[in-house]
Formats: C-alpha cells, structure tokens, sequence
C-alpha cells in the first residue's frame, strides 16, 4: 500500500487489509490531526484500505 | 443600478462579467466571521470587488504580533477592536457598499441574529468549534459557507453548497487539538483570495466551484492538491438540518 504522508515523504506498507484506524496507529499518527483520502476521496476510520489502495493522509489545519 | 461612479470603479470587472454580474455583487450581503489573517484578506477583495454588504464580525482586539498578517490592521490600530479598525480600512477600501462591523463572540445564541440579511457565509475563524456554529447555520439557512483554513505554509479549503455537497462536518467530524498556529500572511493571501473567487463565482453562477473537493495549498513546495470529500449519510449536522442524504 502507498501512503502519502502529511510531510509530503511517501510510504510503502506491507499489509493485506487494515481499518484506517489501524493504519494510522500504526504509523504513530493521531487520528484527531488528520483527514485521510483513499484513492482520492476522504473515507471514514472504519473503512478499511487493501495492499493496491493509495492513502493520503491530510493534516488538517485549523487557523485564520 | 450601478452609478457613473461605480461604472468606472468596477469597469475591470465589468470586463469581465458584465454589469449585470456587478449588480448581482452589490445586491449581495456576505457574513464574514473573523477580522483576523483570513478575514483581512477576504474582507478586502470583498469590499474592492462591491459586494454591497459586508458584515465581519470579530471580538477581539489588534496586537501588534496580528500585524504580519492581519493586513486590514495597521500600526496605529493596535489596541483598537479589530471590528471597528476593520470598519475604517473597509470603508476607506470603497464608499461604495455598507460596512457593519460587529465585535462579538459567534455563538449558538446569536448567530441566528448575526447571520440576518446575509447570502453568503465566509469562514476565517481559527478554530473549529465556531466553524462548526457557522457550519449548522449555514445548512438551516441553506446559503454556501466558503471554508478556509491556513497554519504556517499550508492551507485549505473547501465550498460547501447546504444540501448539494459535504458539508464541513462531513469532511471534518472532529474537530483537531486547538494549539497556537504559526502564520505567515501570504499563505492567508493565497486561501482568502481562493475563498473570495469561490463566493464570486457563486453569485454570477459561473465556472466551478470546490463542491465536494477540498483544496490542499503547500507553499513549501508551492503545490495544490486535492481531494474528494463526499456527504456522509450519517452527519449528524446534515441530519439535524433535515438535508441527510437519503440515496445510499
């Protein structure tokens, strides 16, 4: 699976299915900071993201 | 009716969309809520495009750390409230359209009455528990909130259309931690100036709007991305404002 990181950096990870959730805690990620696009569209934590998915992970900013 | 004064102010507009499209500018009342680093930057392409009414709404006061970003405030204002500082820059920007400042804390309360005889709702809060009071109002009322949002070089922004898109609930469900954002003018000037265009482009109902796309801007790598958002059937905000989505 190909992840997009909110730094810009790119990912390769190694899994057969995995709930978002899961993903993001796997990769340390707070799940409150961030949207998360699969295959170009933002997606609940539930859904989950196969090995031929690709995730952008999306800080959202919150300032004015 | 647009007078010979008017004419000749907006003749580069009219270029461009004709008089008919200005009139329907001046005949608009836009909402705008916060006169800080956003608000400055879409409450000035507002006022100098003749939106005839801008309401901007903000409680607090200038500070001198504002100031590299907050560009309706100069140096004499600090101290002042940023609503009546707001109110001269506007005015002095154009005579032309009536400018009310308010310097008030949005809330579930009154924004009800702070909303009244605005078409359009213009996000520059820094935070989301207000986007959030704008976002229900906005699906109640039924008339767009043009979302932006910015920290540091990065920012983003979505058009919400009450019933036809995602809403900011459904993109957003949660709000992220509240923390002291750093901030650097031009990235204000980049989403405020998108957020102003999207409201334009609504009024005249021209081009293409950020319905259902939520608009990434990284100045570090000065790239724009994007992604889809779609309305979620169980929004809770949708829901409460009788617009849940019904088809899956």
């Amino acid at each position: 699976m190909k992840i997009a990181m909110p730094d810009g950096s790119r990912k390769e990870m190694t899994v057969s299915v995995a709930s978002i959730e899961e993903i993001l805690k796997d990769l340390h990620i707070n799940p409150v900071e961030v949207v998360v696009a699969k295959n170009g569209k933002i997606v609940p934590e539930e859904e989950t993201a196969s090995s031929a998915d690709e995730l952008k992970i999306v800080r959202v900013v919150h300032g004015g | 009716m647009l007078n010979d004064l008017e004419k000749k102010r907006y003749s580069r507009q009219i270029r461009l969309f004709g008089e008919d499209g200005q009139k329907r500018l001046k005949k608009t009342g836009a909402f705008i809520a916060g006169a800080g680093g956003l608000g400055s930057v879409i409450s000035i392409y507002m006022a100098a495009a003749g939106f005839g009414m801008i309401r901007i709404v903000d409680c607090d006061s200038v500070e001198l750390s504002n100031l590299n970003r907050q560009v309706l405030h100069w140096s004499d204002d600090v101290g002042r409230s940023k609503a009546g500082s707001a109110k001269d820059t506007l005015e002095g920007i154009n005579p032309e359209i009536v400018v009310e400042a308010l310097e008030e804390t949005i809330s579930r309360e009154n924004i009800d009455q702070l909303l009244g005889g605005c078409d359009l709702i213009m996000d520059a809060m820094d935070n989301f528990s207000t986007r959030y009071i704008l976002n229900k109002a906005a699906l109640q009322k039924k008339i767009p909130l043009f979302h932006g949002a910015i920290c540091g070089y990065q920012g983003q922004a979505t058009t919400v259309i009450p019933g036809k898109t995602a809403c900011l609930r459904c993109t957003f469900p949660r709000a992220p931690p509240v923390t002291t954002f750093p901030a650097l003018g031009s990235t204000c000037g980049v989403i405020g100036s998108i957020q102003v265009t999207e409201a334009v482009k609504y009024v005249l109902g021209s081009g293409g709007l950020l319905e259902n796309r939520l608009m990434l801007w990284d100045g570090l790598s000065s790239s724009m991305d994007e992604v889809a958002c779609t309305r979620n059937p169980s929004c809770q905000d949708c829901r409460e404002a009788g617009l849940e989505r019904k088809d899956d």
